[in-house]
């Protein structure tokens, strides 16, 4: 196991005596090679827990061990074993993509460290051209990218990633995904912060949903979904002037302009496919698109409380 | 200790380039300065004598290191903390006081330009009388590095904004109230009381004794008083930076 959370709580003191529990009692493990996806809303509790899993803040009760070891009073030996991208732009200044990504590795991994890492990671990143372009020329989405091979260049056991995609467009997001995962070929674990939920979903082997400092889940995509609902989503486009009636086993129903969202259960799909088709030969509607419930859908369910076909 | 050495040295490379653009500039602006206080209050005095000339040109180097450490790195720091960078700083894998380290060496080497360039005019303008003493590169360290370990200290532990606004007055306080450019009797006595505690008045008599040596004196109570500001500067930052 690389990381073990047990029982974390922090709370941070306000105006006058009011205190925020940033961290309520959290508890959560990371396995070699996995990639953990920490998902919250602004202000859930995220970098708090960043930023006790590095030492860079201590918790107020419970512990977190890093390869077995607290890290709590080596606090050093937990920053030379994570690797982090922090939420933040890194100002770079005059630096160079190149020079930037070049020293954090020898920084992190000294004279074992490769050079051709960088170039390796310049190519899967497709941003060879702006390799020696000064850091205050750089777009916000290339200088992104550099924070990201500055957290990479040498990982460590754990590599931390607060919102990696943030800026960058979505063709070197998907390079990006790929460099991710073939990070834990070698048994790198990664946390990743997010509040994109939908791109986290496809990437991910492990989500825990944060909210209020609290974790109000945690598990595979798959079983987070399964613990809250298994409905599935119908959205048609409605004609406009038609009059639809809905079949009889749609559960809740939203009407937004011409657009029409309503679930269903699972075991009503066949039905609801032939009753939208029937419906399409009526001309009463345009279209239509059946989906599972997506973890988007089950996270703004539990952190809002709204009900999905609100959403 | 090698890996102490490899690291000090990929942190210094990493803010001397990031800072590069800088620094060309910031040097300039020393120069000019140091240049500005030797001629420049020339004009303010009427008819300066020798010693009032000597006060200016082993005081120059003197507010150069001042402004460099109290003034221009606190800006800095204020900067860096609000960019996020101070807070990246925090998450490298190396011991904190080395980064302090290699951050020191910068702001010391971008003084050096200005120092030289400034007592050197002074020196062919007006030769006020410079006896350069042995002691005069520790002594500028010494100084340099009370004065940088005071900016880090209290940049540091203030909030930007405060910082910002106690530079000011810094500055200020220095060129025209401290006994760095003119003789510590012209004061009032209170502010002299003030001066006896604060490190300007012991920088600035360091800093003429080992460039002036046969005109002034520094005693052990100036070097004690650099010692425990320098202490307490670092000291301070040091432990700002390691707090959770």
């Amino acid at each position: 196991m690389i990381l073990d959370v047990k029982g974390v709580t922090k709370k941070f003191s306000g105006k006058g005596k009011s205190r925020t529990v940033a961290n309520d009692n959290l508890t959560f493990q990371i396995e070699a090679g996995e990639i953990f996806g920490l998902l919250g809303q602004n202000g859930a509790g995220k970098t708090t827990i960043v930023n006790q899993i590095l030492g860079l803040l201590t918790p107020d009760e419970g512990d977190i061990h890093l390869l077995g070891k607290s890290v709590i009073g080596s606090t050093t030996r937990a920053r030379a074993l994570c690797s982090v991208q922090p939420q933040s732009q890194v100002p770079l200044g005059f630096l160079t993509p190149k020079q930037a990504v070049t020293l954090m590795g020898k920084m992190r991994a000294g004279g074992r460290f490769d050079p051709k890492r960088v170039d390796m990671l310049f190519e899967a990143l497709d941003m060879g051209k702006w390799a020696n372009k000064e850091g205050e020329k750089l777009s916000g989405g290339v200088r992104r990218l550099t924070a990201f091979c500055m957290a990479v260049a040498a990982p460590g056991k754990l590599v931390i990633l607060d919102e990696p995609t943030n800026d960058i467009d979505p063709v070197r997001r998907r390079y990006l995904w790929q460099v991710i995962r073939e990070l834990t070929n070698d048994g790198t674990s990664i946390i990743l912060v997010t509040h994109n939920v939908v791109e986290a979903e496809k990437t991910v082997d492990r989500v825990g949903i944060l909210h209020g400092g609290q974790l109000l889940a945690q598990g595979t995509p798959s079983e987070i979904k399964s613990s809250v609902s298994n409905r599935m989503r119908m959205e048609i486009s409605l004609d406009k002037d038609s009059k639809l009636e809905l079949p009889k086993w749609a559960l809740s129903s939203h009407l937004r302009g011409s657009r029409m969202l309503f679930s269903i259960d699972p075991e009503q799909v066949d039905a609801t496919i032939k009753w939208a088709s029937d419906q399409i030969k009526n001309g009463a509607i345009i279209d239509y698109g059946l989906s599972p419930a997506t973890i988007e859908d089950v996270y703004v369910e539990l952190t809002s409380g709204k009900e999905l076909s609100q959403v | 200790m090698t890996k102490i050495v490899s690291e000090y040295k990929y942190v210094f490379q990493m803010q001397f380039l990031r800072n590069s653009g800088y620094l060309v500039f910031m040097a300039l602006i020393q120069i000019m300065i140091s240049i500005g206080i030797v001629i420049g209050f020339t004009y303010l005095i009427a008819d300066p004598d020798t010693s009032s000339i000597l006060y200016l040109s082993t005081g120059a180097p003197t507010l150069i290191l001042i402004i460099t450490g109290l003034v221009i790195l606190p800006q800095q720091v204020g900067t860096s903390k609000a960019d996020g960078f101070m807070e990246f700083m925090r998450t490298w894998p190396i011991n904190r006081s080395i980064i302090l380290g290699a951050d020191t060496t910068l702001w010391v080497l971008i003084t050096i330009p200005g120092i030289v360039v400034s007592s050197f005019v002074a020196h062919f303008m007006f030769q006020p009388g410079y006896d350069v003493s042995w002691t005069v590169v520790p002594a500028m360290l010494m100084i340099a590095l009370t004065s940088i370990g005071v900016g880090y200290g209290f940049s540091y532990l203030l909030s930007p904004t405060a910082s910002l606004g106690l530079s000011q007055i810094i500055v200020f306080g220095a060129l025209m109230f401290s006994p760095v450019n003119f003789p510590m009797e012209r004061l009032p006595e209170w502010l002299q009381l003030l001066h006896e505690v604060l490190p300007i008045y012991s920088m600035a008599e360091v800093m003429r004794a080992s460039l002036a040596a046969s005109t002034f004196t520094a005693d052990a109570g100036n070097y004690i008083n650099l010692i425990v500001w320098c202490i307490l500067g670092y000291g301070g930052a040091i432990f700002i930076l390691n707090r959770k």
